[in-house]
C-alpha cells in the first residue's frame, strides 16, 4: 500500500515536467507574445517619446525604434535565448541572468547601490570585470558578455549577475502586466476564492448529504420525484448562466432589487461595524455562491442517495433489522457510515476548488478572485501568471487524486491499492 | 432453467432496455420531441426567415427561402447564391438583398399580380439596424409598422431574439452531435488499447493522457481565432483536442475487465488478431458506459460552445449563437429579455437532454434496491 502511494508520487515527478513542458512550449511558440505586443505598442507611438515625431514616421514604424531598445525589450522578456533554455530557466535549472547594465571598455558603470564597475579587456580576449571603489575582481558575481545585436550587428557589451532562480526555487517571477511578484499576485486574489470555495462546498455538502439520506429514506416517494427533477434541471444549467439569470430578476435591472449586481463588499463597507460588515459579505454572496455550487448539487445528492440506498440492501442491514435493531441506530450507525466512503473521497479536489476559482462566475458577478486574474493573464500573455497557474493547476490535478485515493484507502479498510 | 431462458429469450437486452426506457416517460418524450425539434430546426430557413417562401414579380416566381435552406447545407453553400436585388424585384433605389417583408406590402399596396409568401416568421437571425425597420431593443411582442410581432424581441444590433434563439439550437446540438462523435472516435481506440494491452503500455499511456489533459486548451483558443477566422469546424476540433480523454478512462476500465474473461481467451488462442479482438469482440460487451455518457457529453459539448462564445471566442459574429447572446444580455442587464430567451432555450435544451441521460441509465443499469423497512 505504502508502495503504491510511492509510485505513484514517483510517477507524477515526471508527468509534472511533461505537464509543464507542454503548455511552456506551446505558450512561448504561439505568435504574439509579450514582446511583440510591446513592439506593437511602441510601433503605435506610444510610451517610446517617438510620439512627437512625425506621423509618417510611426507610419514606418520598425525604423523609429532603435534596435538596441529592441534586443532590450526582447532580453527584458527573455526571448533573446531560444525556448529550452528559457524553459530550464523558469524550472531554475539554468542561471538566469538578473541586473543586466550596458558598458563601455574601461568607463566606470554605476550598478546600483553606489558601487561602479569597471570591465577591461584581458590579454586572452576575455574580459576581467573591476569593482572601482575597492579594485577587486568581481567575476565571480558578474558576468560581462559580448553580445551581437540581430538586425545592425553593432555589437555591445554588457555586464549580469545571474542566479538559479525558478519555479524549483519558489521563485515565480513578476507579472508582466501588474509589475509585482506573482506570488504576491495570486497570494491577494486567494482568500476571495477561497471564502467562495469554503462557503460554497461546506453548504453543498450539509444540504447534499441531509437531501440524499431523506431521499434514499423516501425512495419513491413524491419527495423523492419532485426532489429528483429539480435536482437534474439544476444539473443541466450552467452555474454562471444561472447566476446572470438570477442577475437579471434579482439583481435590481429589470425585475426585484434584492441583491446587489456583484462585486464583494458595498462601497461604505469601511465605516460598517463588524456585524454589518458579516452581512453586508453574506448579501453580496448570496447570488454568486448559489451559481457556483448549483452544478455539484445533482451529483453529490444522488451519489449520497445511491450509497446509502445500495448499502440499506445489503445483508448486513438485513441481519441488523433482524437482529431487532432500532432502525434509527441501524441507519446512522451501520449503512450511513459505509454510505458516506464515496463523497469522502472527493476530499482531494476540494483543495482545488480555493486555488483554481471559476473565472465564468467571477465575470459574471464582477469579482476579483483568482480565475478573474488567470483568465486576464492568458488575454494580456503574462505568460509568467499564466506558468504560475499552471504549475498549480497541474499540481492540483495530481496530487488532489492521489490524495483522494489515499484518503479512500485510509477510512476504508476494504480498499487495497496494488 | 430452459423455462427461465424462454421467458427472457423472447426478447434481446437492448430490446428490454428500450422497453424500459419507454416507461421512463419524461426520458422518452424528451428524446421524441428533441429528435422533432432537431429534425425541423434543418428546415429553419423556409420556417423562420426574412427570405420569402414565394415571390411573384411580373409573372415571375422566385423561392428564396429555398434557396436559402438549400445553400444552409455545408459545402452545398459555395454553389448557391442566396443574394437577390431589390430593384429586380421592383424595389426602387435598393440595389442591395430585397427586403421581403417591404415588398410585400408593396406588392399589396399595389394591388397587381404580384406577391410574395413569407415564411411562418417572417424575421431572420442576422438581418440587423442596417435593414430599414429594425431597431435595436424592441421589447417582446412589439412591431415595427405594419410587422407582425416580434416574439422575443430585437438585440442591441436590431436582430430578431428569436430567429437568433432557434437557429442556436441547430448550432448548439449540431456541434455537440459532432464534437461528441470526434470525442469517441479518438477516445474509444485509445482507451481500448490501454485497458486491453494494459502493463507498461497503461501505465505510460495514462502518464502522457494526463500531460496531453493540461494542453491549455482556451489559449490555444484565443491564440488561433486572433490569427484565424474561427470556424465551425476548427472549434470542434480545438475542443476534440482534450475532450476525448474522459472517454478513455470509461473504456480503459471496461476493455480491462472484458479482456479477462474466456471468450477473449478462446479468440486469442484461435489466433483472432488484436484490432479484430477489439473491435469485434469485447467492444460490442463495452458499449454501456459510452451509451450512457452519450447525453451527458453531449450537454458538455453545448455548455462550452456556449461558454466559448460568451466569451467572446466562439463562431464568428453574425452566427446566432446562445453564448453570444447570454454576453449581449450580460452587457445590458436591464434588456431582461436578451437573457432570458437564451438562458430559456438553454435551460429547456440541457433539460432535456439530461432527462434523456437519466432515463437511459435507468434503462442500462440492472440493480434493482430491495431493502427492508
Amino acid at each position: 500500500m505504502l508502495q503504491y502511494f510511492i509510485r505513484r508520487l514517483l510517477f507524477a515527478v515526471p508527468t509534472f515536467f511533461g505537464c509543464t513542458i507542454i503548455v511552456f512550449f506551446i505558450v512561448n511558440l504561439a505568435p504574439g507574445g509579450p514582446y511583440e505586443q510591446q513592439v506593437q505598442a511602441l510601433k503605435a507611438g506610444s510610451g517610446f517619446g517617438i510620439g512627437s515625431e512625425s506621423s509618417a514616421a510611426s507610419k514606418d514604424g520598425a525604423a523609429t525604434i532603435p534596435p538596441t531598445a529592441l534586443a532590450e525589450l526582447k532580453r527584458y522578456y527573455g526571448f533573446d535565448k531560444p525556448v529550452y533554455v528559457r524553459y530550464l530557466i523558469w524550472l531554475g535549472l539554468w542561471p538566469r541572468e538578473t541586473d543586466s547594465y550596458n558598458v563601455k571598455l574601461g568607463e566606470p558603470r554605476n550598478v546600483g547601490q553606489g558601487q561602479y564597475l569597471i570591465v577591461e579587456k584581458t590579454a586572452n580576449g576575455t574580459y576581467s570585470i573591476i569593482d572601482k571603489d575597492s579594485k577587486q575582481s568581481v567575476n565571480g558575481v558578474w558576468t560581462a558578455e559580448n553580445s551581437v545585436l540581430d538586425s545592425t550587428g553593432i555589437t555591445q557589451l554588457r555586464v549580469f549577475k545571474t542566479e538559479y532562480a525558478g519555479i524549483l526555487t519558489g521563485h515565480f517571477g513578476n507579472s508582466y502586466e501588474y509589475r509585482e511578484p506573482v506570488i504576491d499576485l495570486i497570494a491577494s486574489r486567494i482568500p476571495i476564492s477561497l471564502q467562495f470555495g469554503v462557503i460554497g462546498l461546506v453548504l453543498s455538502y450539509v444540504i447534499c448529504v441531509y437531501l440524499g439520506i431523506q431521499k434514499a429514506l423516501r425512495h419513491g416517494s413524491t419527495f423523492d420525484l419532485i426532489s429528483s427533477s429539480s435536482i437534474l434541471i439544476s444539473y443541466s444549467i450552467p452555474g454562471w448562466a444561472l447566476g446572470l439569470l438570477l442577475l437579471v430578476l434579482l439583481g435590481g435591472g429589470s425585475f426585484f432589487d434584492v441583491f446587489p449586481l456583484g462585486g464583494l463588499q458595498s462601497r461604505e463597507y469601511e465605516t460598517l461595524t463588524l456585524g454589518e460588515k458579516i452581512l453586508d459579505r453574506a448579501h453580496h454572496f448570496v447570488l454568486p455562491v448559489i451559481a457556483s455550487t448549483i452544478q455539484s448539487f445533482a451529483t453529490l445528492t444522488l451519489l449520497m442517495k445511491n450509497s446509502l440506498l445500495e448499502n440499506l440492501s445489503q445483508d448486513y442491514i438485513r441481519t441488523a433489522f433482524a437482529k431487532g435493531l432500532k432502525e434509527k441506530r441501524i441507519i446512522w450507525l451501520h449503512a450511513m457510515r459505509n454510505s458516506v466512503i464515496p463523497i469522502a473521497a472527493n476530499i482531494g479536489h476540494i483543495i482545488g476548488i480555493a486555488f483554481v476559482g471559476s473565472f465564468f462566475i467571477e465575470t459574471t458577478f464582477n469579482i476579483e478572485g483568482i480565475g478573474k486574474l488567470s483568465y486576464y493573464a492568458i488575454l494580456s500573455r503574462d505568460y509568467t501568471v499564466v506558468f504560475a497557474f499552471t504549475v498549480i493547476g497541474v499540481m492540483v490535478n495530481l496530487f488532489g487524486a492521489i490524495i483522494s485515493d489515499f484518503v479512500l484507502a485510509m477510512i476504508d479498510p476494504r480498499i487495497r491499492f496494488r | 432453467m430452459s423455462q427461465i431462458n424462454q421467458k427472457s429469450g423472447s426478447q434481446s437486452i437492448g430490446q428490454r432496455r428500450w422497453k424500459k426506457f419507454k416507461t421512463i416517460k419524461r426520458g422518452y418524450y424528451s428524446l421524441i420531441l428533441l429528435s422533432i425539434m432537431y429534425g425541423l430546426s434543418f428546415l429553419l430557413p423556409i420556417l423562420v426567415n426574412d427570405k420569402a417562401l414565394i415571390v411573384r414579380y411580373n409573372g415571375q416566381y422566385s423561392f428564396p427561402a429555398f434557396t436559402s435552406l438549400v445553400a444552409s447545407f455545408p459545402l452545398i453553400d459555395q454553389f448557391v447564391s442566396v443574394f437577390q436585388s431589390g430593384e429586380s424585384l421592383g424595389q426602387k433605389g435598393n440595389p442591395g438583398q430585397a427586403r421581403y417583408r417591404d415588398l410585400q406590402q408593396q406588392y399589396e399596396q399595389e394591388n397587381g399580380d404580384n406577391f410574395i409568401v413569407m415564411p411562418l416568421y417572417p424575421y431572420g437571425p442576422i438581418e440587423d439596424i442596417t435593414t430599414d425597420g429594425n431597431t435595436a431593443f424592441m421589447e417582446p411582442w412589439t412591431a415595427s409598422d405594419g410587422e407582425g410581432p416580434r416574439i422575443m424581441g430585437t438585440d442591441e444590433n436590431g436582430r430578431d431574439v428569436f430567429a437568433r434563439m432557434a437557429y442556436g439550437f441547430k448550432v448548439s446540438i449540431s456541434f455537440a452531435l459532432i464534437l461528441v462523435f470526434l470525442e469517441y472516435l479518438i477516445g474509444i481506440p485509445i482507451g481500448g488499447l490501454l485497458g486491453f494491452k494494459s502493463g507498461w503500455y497503461d501505465l505510460i499511456g495514462q502518464r502522457i493522457i494526463e500531460m496531453w489533459a493540461t494542453l491549455p486548451i482556451l489559449f490555444l483558443i484565443i491564440i488561433v481565432v486572433s490569427f484565424i477566422q474561427p470556424s465551425f469546424i476548427l472549434l470542434v476540433l480545438l475542443l476534440a483536442l482534450t475532450a476525448w480523454i474522459p472517454i478513455t478512462t470509461y473504456i480503459r476500465a471496461e476493455f480491462y475487465r472484458e479482456k479477462s474473461k474466456d471468450y477473449v481467451a478462446a479468440a486469442i488462442s484461435i489466433g483472432v488478431p488484436t484490432w479484430k479482438i477489439m473491435f469485434k469482440h469485447i467492444l460490442p460487451n463495452s458499449l454501456v458506459p459510452i451509451i450512457t455518457n452519450f447525453p451527458f457529453a453531449v450537454v458538455a459539448g453545448i455548455t462550452s460552445l456556449v461558454a466559448l462564445d460568451f466569451l467572446g471566442f466562439g463562431l464568428p459574429p453574425p452566427t446566432p449563437s446562445w453564448g453570444q447572446m447570454l454576453s449581449s444580455g450580460l452587457q445590458n442587464l436591464t434588456k431582461w429579455w436578451l437573457v432570458f430567451s437564451p438562458m430559456f432555450a438553454l435551460f429547456v435544451t440541457l433539460i432535456m437532454i439530461v432527462f434523456i441521460g437519466e432515463a437511459i441509465r435507468e434503462a442500462f443499469d440492472p440493480k434493482t434496491f430491495s431493502r427492508l423497512r
